[in-house]
Formats: structure tokens, C-alpha cells, sequence
């Protein structure tokens, strides 16, 4: 026993020195410190955000960013966040949603630095949260969809069926119905945000049922971008621009988060001394923009989709009522709207969609 | 075009049931010679990384595949020191393996996480794929592990079943002592059993991350591992009938998904838990009978052989 102890604590120190970074030679203005719940090559979400922040370290002179992936949503986020402070960062990304309740406790124990969490809940002097509005953008992806299927059946594939999800499907549904009355959108759910083997097997049956365009709405977009590019199928990505690197053929176009001037704001306000914990919830054309076209896709599709898009950041919302849900009531009276605050309260698919929430 | 649904499921059966297969049958080599190997789990991740890895640092799919089944072989092997050199408890080593094997192959995965790999070529018979229905679907167009996936398993029934080496695997697994009586060496060929185990369940983590995801992202197996365990006891210790095992459990998860792209009416939660249902079915079925069939000295440390 003693020695299989000796075994394990021998591998965490063997860990820790592996990853163990050196100690600053000079003090740079502002260290931002990020947690990751994954890695940040995961061609998705948390790319991202490692993205973003490096075009920030890049363009900020004096800034240097401290990365930790693989944190758990756990105390561990904590004692990591507290490691970080110690070696000076006063800014902080918790970047995923569950990492939030650590980092807000940090954040009472450190009132002089700075958190930024993507998700939604209190704000504080020292805390603030923000988020992409994904759910009017895949509108246009819809349009994209509806435009280039030629079986009128898109596919769908989401983690779980939460109400973010359900209102980037609705968005994607009213897109493609616009634009092709005959469009349905077929949705599968994986029941996890990361489970690869059912993401490809999730792809392959969508496939087998007819679906010529998929889109997806998972952690990463990279197992299920290349089954359908293997099968010759297009795709519309999600997360991460640079998704479109996996299908070289079947790209259509794609939805991926754009962080920077953002970050560059609070990174400023925080070496300025006036940061402010705010809500910030940006759509497209913010934090949220569209991926380049793949080669399929004809110049006046692209023209469509453009204008979609345009008409979405200047304010149009997919969801003004009347609308009904895929069992024939009516899910949003005539003249109401859906904003962004209240994306994740959906608990119906639009009539188009084929899938059930519960 | 859409798919009869029975062609949709036995295509995505034999898809996901093909590293079950593998795990499967390494795990019944492994529990004929008497060892329970609950850290399953744990070398499927292994053999998923380090093939990913290596196929993502060479350029070559082939290399990630023999790289795979050694690390799941050597792996093993590192478990056979704790359970039959060192004699430790099998269970608790066997989940000491599994977290082993999460830590791991998380290290070495780490720094290829969304690299971008050529997965095995896939081949498919022109004359199969002129078949009705089959052009639009996955049938016949497999990569070279899932094409050997039976082979395999009628190598495996061989071995153990029709040459003095599985002969005395499996009476290490039934009465040790016996074994030990007759001049062979018990460790020996629990080593053996575990190393050639612990290949095959390198290979079903390069089928996960060489073929059927082309990724590698931590924790990717979600649970595989186990079900090849249950799947063990479905199969009776049996490597064919480990076939049908394979394809059933690898179906229940291929029928939820289809059923799903089909628009059926069927909640996705209920669906989503048809092949852990599967599980405790069969378990509970057999579960009255299992003494019968089991190797006696099942999850046994056999102290004989020092006197």
C-alpha cells in the first residue's frame, strides 16, 4: 500500500514539475490568469477563449496571460485561481459555466482582483459576466442550410437538451424555412457534451436518415465535422472558426465565438482602475461572428446568408410570434419577442423540428 | 435518401461495437486465467491516447495502432505485477488502474488534443458497395480492425479453447493449485493472458480514437470499459458468443441514435439509457446462474506456487 502511495504521489510530482512554469523575470503590467475546464485545442470552445487572449497578450504590450487546462468544476478550480493570484494575475477568466460558484468565493476572499465568467447571476464590484448570443446568429446558418441541402433535411446534433441548445435548433429552423418552406431540421441528442463515439454515431445515423447538412452544438465540433466530411456530407460549424480546417470539401459556413475586442476592454479597464463587473451579452457581430464559406457554397447563397446576418445585428430577431412548437400549439403569441436574456427558457422546438425535448 | 432503420442500427452496431468486441474479448482472456481486470477502462483510454498520439506525431495511422496495443499490453502487464507478483487485491488495483489510466493518458493526449490525424483507410468491396440501400450507409466500409474484429474473436475461441495454452490458461483460472501441480507455472500464464488482454484492449481505444472519432478528448470512452466488463458476463466467458454481445449492446446504442434521426416520439432520455437498461437486464438474468459458468478462481490470488 505504502509503495502504490509512493507510486501516485512520485506521478503528481513528476505532473507538477512537467507543467510547473518559471518564475517572471519582469514584472509585466497585468497578468491574466484563465482556467479551462478542457484543453484549448479542442478546435471549440475553449479555443476560443485561448485565442482570444492571446491576441490580447499580443496587441497589449506588458500583458501576459497564465493558462491552466483540465481544471476540474470543482475545489480544485479554486486552489488553482488561488495559485494564480499568487503569482500575481489580477484579472481572471473562469471560462467554464460550472466554474463559477469557486471563482465567485475567490473573488470575495481577493476584492482587488478582477473575474470575468461567461455565464449569467450576480454581478459584483469585482466580477462580471458575459456572453455570445449564439441563438439569432444561427439564423443565418439556417438560411446557409436551407439554401445548400438538396434532401430538405438538416441535421441537428446537440449535447443536452437545454434551452440555449433548443434556441440555436429553433434560430437554425426559422433560417432554413425562410429560405425553403420544404426544410426540416432533424435533432439527435448525445445526452453529454464530450462523448465522441456517440457524436460519430450521432453523425452517421443522420446520414443514413437522409440529413445532407449537419450542424452541432457540442463541446468540440471536430468528431462530427469530419464523420460527415468522410461521407461526403457538409457541415456547419460551431465554437471555434477554425473548425473549417477539418472539412476541407463539405464546409459550408460556420458560427464561432469572437472574445477579443471584449477582452481587450476589460483587460484596459483593469490596468486603467476602472474596472466595472457588468453583464454584457453581445449577438452577432460582437462576440459572436461567422466563419468564411467553404468552396461549395455559390455566390448568391453567400449573398443570402450576408444579408440575413445583416438584418440579425441590425436587431431582427427570429423569434417574433406567431410561432408554433413541432406539436402544432402556440408557443409565442402574435407580436411577442424572445431577447436575449431569456434564450435559455426554451422548452419547445419551433414547427419544422423534428425531435423531442423531453 | 433514407435508410430501412434495421440497416441504420446494424450499421452503427458494428461501428460501436467493433472496440467493444476487442475489449471484450482481452477481458476474456484475461478473467479465464482468474484475474478480474476492473481498470478496463483504463487501458482502453491508454490505447486511445497514446495510438492517437503517436498516429498524430508520425503522420501514420498504422504506427498509432501498434503503438496502442502495446501500451494496452504493457499496461496490463504493470497491473499483473500488482495483482500476481505483489498479490494485491484485484478490485481495488483494478480501479487504482482505471484513475491510473485516466491521469495518464490525459498527459500524454494533452498535447495533441485537436490535432488532426488521417484516420485508418477504410475499404469497402465494389461489389458489396453496388448492393441496394448499403451505398448510402456505413456497411462495408470499414478500416482493417473492424474487418479482423471477428477473425479475432475466432482466434481468441481457438487459443483458448482448442490448443494446451488455453487449456491451462483456463485452469489457472478454475483451480491454480492444479496447474501449479502439474509443472506449469500459474504467474506465468497469468502474465501471458494479461499482456495479450491488455493488447486487445489497447486495440479497441485506437478503434475509438483512430477510426471511428479521428479525436482524442479526455475521458472519451465514457464507460465503454464497463460495458465490456458486463459484456464478459453476458457472453458467459465465451469469446463468440462475445460477438453477439458486442453487436447487441453496440446496437442499443446505434437504435437510440437512429431512432432519434428517424423522429420518433420517444424521449431521448429513455432512449439514452436502453443500453444500461440492456446491462442490468442481463446481468439480473444471468446473475442466478453466474456461479455455474464463472471461473472458480475468479478475483482469487493464488498464494500456492511460494508454498
Amino acid at each position: 500500500m505504502t509503495r502504490t502511495l509512493g507510486f501516485i504521489i512520485g506521478f503528481f510530482v513528476l505532473v507538477f514539475w512537467l507543467t510547473a512554469k518559471p518564475a517572471f523575470a519582469d514584472s509585466p503590467r497585468l497578468i491574466i490568469g484563465v482556467i479551462y475546464v478542457g484543453s484549448f485545442n479542442d478546435y471549440g470552445y475553449n479555443k476560443s477563449f485561448h485565442d482570444a487572449l492571446a491576441q490580447v497578450a499580443k496587441d497589449l504590450p506588458g500583458v501576459t496571460v497564465i493558462e491552466a487546462e483540465n481544471v476540474a468544476e470543482s475545489s480544485d478550480a479554486e486552489r488553482v485561481m488561488e495559485g494564480m493570484i499568487q503569482q500575481g494575475a489580477k484579472l481572471i477568466f473562469p471560462t467554464s459555466f460550472g466554474h463559477k460558484d469557486f471563482a465567485r468565493k475567490v473573488a470575495k476572499r481577493h476584492r482587488d482582483v478582477f473575474f470575468e465568467h461567461p455565464g449569467d447571476g450576480d454581478t459584483e464590484s469585482n466580477f462580471g459576466v458575459f456572453f455570445g448570443s449564439t441563438q439569432t446568429a444561427w439564423y443565418p446558418m439556417g438560411v446557409a442550410a436551407g439554401k445548400m441541402t438538396k434532401s430538405n433535411k438538416l441535421g441537428f446534433v446537440i449535447g443536452m437538451p437545454i434551452g440555449y441548445a433548443l434556441g440555436n435548433v429553433n434560430a437554425f429552423e426559422l433560417g432554413a424555412k425562410s429560405v425553403n418552406p420544404k426544410a426540416q431540421t432533424v435533432v439527435v441528442v448525445t445526452g453529454g457534451w464530450s462523448d465522441k463515439a456517440k457524436e460519430a454515431g450521432a453523425a452517421n445515423a443522420l446520414l443514413d436518415q437522409g440529413c445532407d447538412v449537419v450542424a452541432m452544438h457540442v463541446d468540440s465540433p471536430a468528431t462530427i465535422i469530419q464523420t460527415v466530411e468522410a461521407r461526403g456530407g457538409m457541415s456547419i460549424g460551431f465554437q471555434s472558426l477554425e473548425a473549417r480546417a477539418l472539412a476541407p470539401t463539405g464546409w459550408v459556413t460556420g458560427l464561432g465565438f469572437t472574445w477579443t475586442p471584449f477582452f481587450m476592454d476589460v483587460a484596459k479597464s483593469v490596468i486603467a482602475g476602472r474596472f466595472q463587473g457588468q453583464a454584457v451579452y453581445q449577438g452577432l457581430g460582437q462576440m459572436v461572428a461567422i466563419a468564411p464559406f467553404g468552396p461549395a457554397v455559390p455566390a448568391e447563397v453567400q449573398k443570402l446568408v450576408t444579408n440575413a446576418a445583416n438584418r440579425v445585428m441590425k436587431g431582427f430577431t427570429p423569434f417574433t410570434g406567431p410561432l408554433t412548437d413541432n406539436t402544432g400549439s402556440l408557443a409565442l403569441p402574435p407580436g411577442a419577442t424572445i431577447n436575449n436574456a431569456q434564450m435559455g427558457n426554451f422548452d419547445w422546438y419551433v414547427d419544422g423540428v423534428i425531435g423531442k425535448v423531453r | 435518401m433514407t435508410t430501412p432503420l434495421a440497416l441504420g442500427v446494424l450499421g452503427g452496431a458494428i461501428l460501436s461495437g467493433t472496440s467493444l468486441l476487442y475489449a471484450t474479448l482481452g477481458e476474456t482472456i484475461v478473467e479465464r486465467s482468474g484475474i478480474v481486470n476492473l481498470g478496463l477502462e483504463g487501458i482502453l483510454l491508454i490505447g486511445a491516447s497514446v495510438g492517437f498520439s503517436t498516429a498524430a506525431a508520425t503522420g501514420n495511422a498504422w504506427f498509432g495502432v501498434m503503438a496502442a496495443a502495446m501500451a494496452g499490453g504493457l499496461a496490463n502487464v504493470l497491473f499483473g505485477w500488482l495483482v500476481v507478483t505483489r498479490r494485491a487485491n484485484q478490485l481495488a488495483s483494478g480501479l487504482a488502474m482505471m484513475f491510473f489510466g485516466f491521469g495518464i493518458s490525459a498527459l500524454v493526449g494533452a498535447p495533441y488534443v485537436g490535432a488532426v490525424i488521417v484516420g485508418l483507410p477504410k475499404w469497402r468491396p465494389s461489389w458489396l458497395g453496388g448492393l441496394p440501400w448499403v451505398q448510402s450507409t456505413t456497411l462495408f466500409d470499414y478500416d482493417a480492425l473492424t474487418w479482423l474484429a471477428v477473425p479475432v474473436a475466432i482466434l481468441v475461441w481457438w487459443a483458448l479453447f482448442w490448443t494446451r495454452w488455453g487449456l491451462a490458461v483456463r485452469a489457472v483460472g478454475e483451480r491454480p493449485g492444479a496447474v501449479f501441480a502439474s509443472g506449469r507455472n500459474p504467474s506465468v500464464l497469468q502474465y501471458q493472458a494479461l499482456s495479450s488482454g491488455g493488447l486487445l484492449g489497447g486495440l479497441a481505444g485506437a478503434h475509438l480514437s483512430l477510426s471511428l472519432t479521428k479525436t482524442w478528448a479526455e475521458y472519451m470512452t465514457a464507460g465503454r470499459g464497463f460495458i465490456a466488463i458486463a459484456l464478459v458476463i453476458f457472453s458467459k466467458w465465451h469469446p463468440l458468443r462475445a460477438i453477439a454481445g458486442a453487436l447487441l449492446f453496440g446496437g442499443a446504442e446505434a437504435l437510440q441514435l437512429q431512432l432519434q434521426a428517424r423522429g420518433s416520439a420517444v424521449s431521448p432520455f429513455l432512449l439514452d439509457m436502453t443500453p444500461y437498461l440492456l446491462t442490468l437486464l442481463v446481468l439480473l438474468a444471468w446473475g442466478g446462474s453466474r456461479r455455474l459458468v464463472a471461473p472458480a478462481s475468479l478475483g482469487r490470488t493464488f498464494y500456492g506456487s511460494d508454498g
